[in-house]
């Protein structure tokens, strides 16, 4: 009888194949990342995944100061995925740095956050913070927000305009040589033209897509069903607008890319790889499978070794057409 | 707080309770074990990606020795609609327990329990631990009709005095559950706590009633809910603080999942 796949392995018949990637120079063991603001701070993780076995963790976006966040209703359900607008609700650096960094050191995970701002200088001075306890709190690198459609100063949201995306970007890679992910909006006419002002700016990768911008109305009340009347549609649903913009910006730019949106199970998580992407976020997924990561992990290893495929780097943008 | 697990149980029962209400008995011996009245089973209803979230529902009862919980709910959408076309036997993948659970203070010797509508779900967990705890237990049931008044024989099964309270008349008395607990008031039957859980407004007029009387109240809070494990920040509720420097009242968003559900009615903000 053939041996299985796990005896094959066991028995050394069959070398593992590579997982491993680089992301903004820094070493992942597998390119499965978590998406910002549906991992919390990792520990809320820890009872069902061994946080150790993740690429990478991004973790709750965070502000120089604390944030409130938005009024109830945040969350509405819609088909094959959810609209949210939770306004960034978050404890601020300074108790991110005291309260949850230090839960998280005694993973060999790196830990990458996803900085927010309302002003270019709440940016530096935020990426200049993190900067200085990264050795001591394990920071690995930032990602940089600059379209969280839910928080929006003067109505403009950053990452819709290629000038201001290059003044921020460009700002923070001044002052910081921390590793810098930038965290694209789809919400744009040409997402290619911002991504290549992150690029210009200095930005080591990309991490692409955030929430669609959506809402619903209840029909008989009238009103809409998020307090904050829009919201970010994440989930199944927007899966192929995300792959979509994946391959448009892997043909523009050099630096690596991150592919988030409505990854849920492994065939998701490949076809990102495949059309450019040389990592992946989970987001939405871990809501309703909180051991999808885990999944993921395992699955992408049995799908190298079916398909005799050595290393996952080959396989990142390796759509035929 | 217990640990909360993520994992699959069986459907031992299913039963229609009534029109359009279910009662569930899930065998979930390592979920029984820790689990508080008060507390919530998070329910993977569908079997693919719509609908796509969990769906957040109280433990209704527990039989620890046994390794059983029992879900009530109402079919109000598709998730519910899914998880009552489910069969006996059928595996439920579950995340739980969650959630805080309803404080039944050690000097307490009267309680009373208030419920409106499907709002009963937790209710007779918390009603069964009261009496354990040698209190003398009161529950007062609201709900539109007759048909709709669910376990009113199971309260009494345990030993609590019951009235209960249908908007149409068509049940006992004809009003609201909020008159008979004014009328409870009245009477002089003063309560060491209060426990409730139903629609906001009448949470919200239970609230005002108990702080007149000077009776410590809490509230099960429910809001739509993604993650059910404290990540997601999608489910939170108006609370107020006190700022320790100034003693001023602020507030805070706080999650219903792992800070709730259960509240202190007089920390809850309604405005909303």
């Amino acid at each position: 009888m053939a041996p299985s796949l796990k005896e094959a392995r066991w028995f050394g018949m069959i070398d593992k194949p590579n997982l491993e990637v680089e992301i903004a120079g820094i070493k992942l063991k597998n390119p499965v990342m978590t998406a910002s603001g549906t991992f919390g701070y990792g520990e809320e993780f820890s009872p069902f995944i061994d946080l150790d076995r993740l690429g990478a963790m991004v973790l709750k976006g965070i502000t120089l100061k604390p944030k409130r966040g938005n009024p109830p209703p945040r969350i509405i359900e819609t088909p094959s995925g959810m609209l949210n607008a939770i306004g960034l609700q978050n404890v601020g650096v300074e108790v991110l740095i005291k309260e949850k960094l230090p839960y998280l050191k005694k993973y060999n995970t790196p830990v990458i956050i996803n900085v927010s701002g309302d002003t270019i200088e709440e940016y530096v001075e935020l990426a200049q913070r993190l900067g200085e306890v990264s050795k001591e709190m394990g920071v690995a690198g930032l990602e940089v927000n600059i379209s969280c459609p839910n928080v929006k100063k003067g109505g403009m949201v950053w990452g819709t305009d290629t000038k201001v995306t290059y003044k921020i970007v460009s700002s923070i890679r001044k002052i910081t040589t921390l590793p810098l992910i930038v965290k694209l909006t789809p919400n744009v006419t040409d997402i290619k033209i911002i991504a290549q002002a992150a690029e210009e700016a200095g930005a080591d990768a990309l991490s692409l897509i955030n929430t669609l911008v959506g809402m619903e109305v209840d029909i008989y009340s009238r009103k809409p069903k998020l307090a904050n009347i829009s919201g970010g549609l994440s989930g199944p649903a927007v899966k192929p607008v995300a792959l979509w913009l994946v391959w448009q910006v892997f043909q523009t730019v050099k630096i690596p890319i991150i592919g988030i949106g409505g990854i849920i199970k492994i065939e998701d998580a490949l076809e990102f790889i495949i059309a450019g992407a040389r990592a992946i976020e989970i987001g939405t997924a871990n809501f309703v499978n909180p051991r999808v990561t885990m999944e993921i992990i395992e699955g992408m290893e049995k799908y190298l070794i079916e398909n005799n495929i050595k290393d996952i780097n080959e396989l990142v943008g390796s759509m035929k057409i | 707080m217990n640990a909360i697990l993520n994992i699959k149980v069986k459907i031992l029962s299913k039963e229609e309770v009534a029109p359009n209400i279910f009662l569930i008995k899930l065998l979930a011996p390592s979920v029984t074990q820790d689990a508080l009245p008060g507390q919530f089973i998070h329910i993977k209803c569908s079997t693919d990606h719509y609908p796509l979230l969990r769906r957040p529902l109280s433990i209704h009862r527990m039989d620890k020795e046994k390794g059983r919980i029992y879900i009530l709910f109402q079919v109000v959408g598709e998730g519910t609609k899914l998880l009552s076309q489910k069969e006996v036997g059928d595996d439920l993948d579950i995340i739980g327990p969650i959630g805080n659970g309803f404080n039944i203070y050690p000097e307490s010797r009267k309680i009373l329990i208030i419920s409106g509508g499907i709002g009963v779900a937790p209710l007779l967990a918390l009603c069964e631990e009261s009496i354990r705890q040698d209190n003398e237990v009161r529950v007062l049931m609201g709900a539109p009709k007759k048909e709709l008044v669910i376990g009113e024989e199971n309260f009494r099964k345990l030993g609590a005095k019951v009235d209960v309270a249908t908007d149409d008349g068509s049940y006992k008395r004809k009003g609201l559950v909020t008159d008979l607990l004014e009328g409870i008031i009245k009477e002089g039957w003063l309560a060491d706590q209060i426990f409730a859980c139903g629609p906001k407004l009448m949470l919200k007029k239970i609230v005002e009633v108990s702080l007149e009387a000077h009776i410590d109240c809490q509230v099960s809070l429910e809001e739509r809910m993604a993650c059910g494990i404290g990540a997601c920040l999608g489910c939170v509720c108006k609370i107020k603080t006190r700022d320790k420097k100034e003693g001023k009242v602020k507030y805070e968003f706080k999650r219903v999942c792992v800070d709730g559900p259960i509240f202190e009615g007089s920390e809850v903000v309604w405005d909303d």
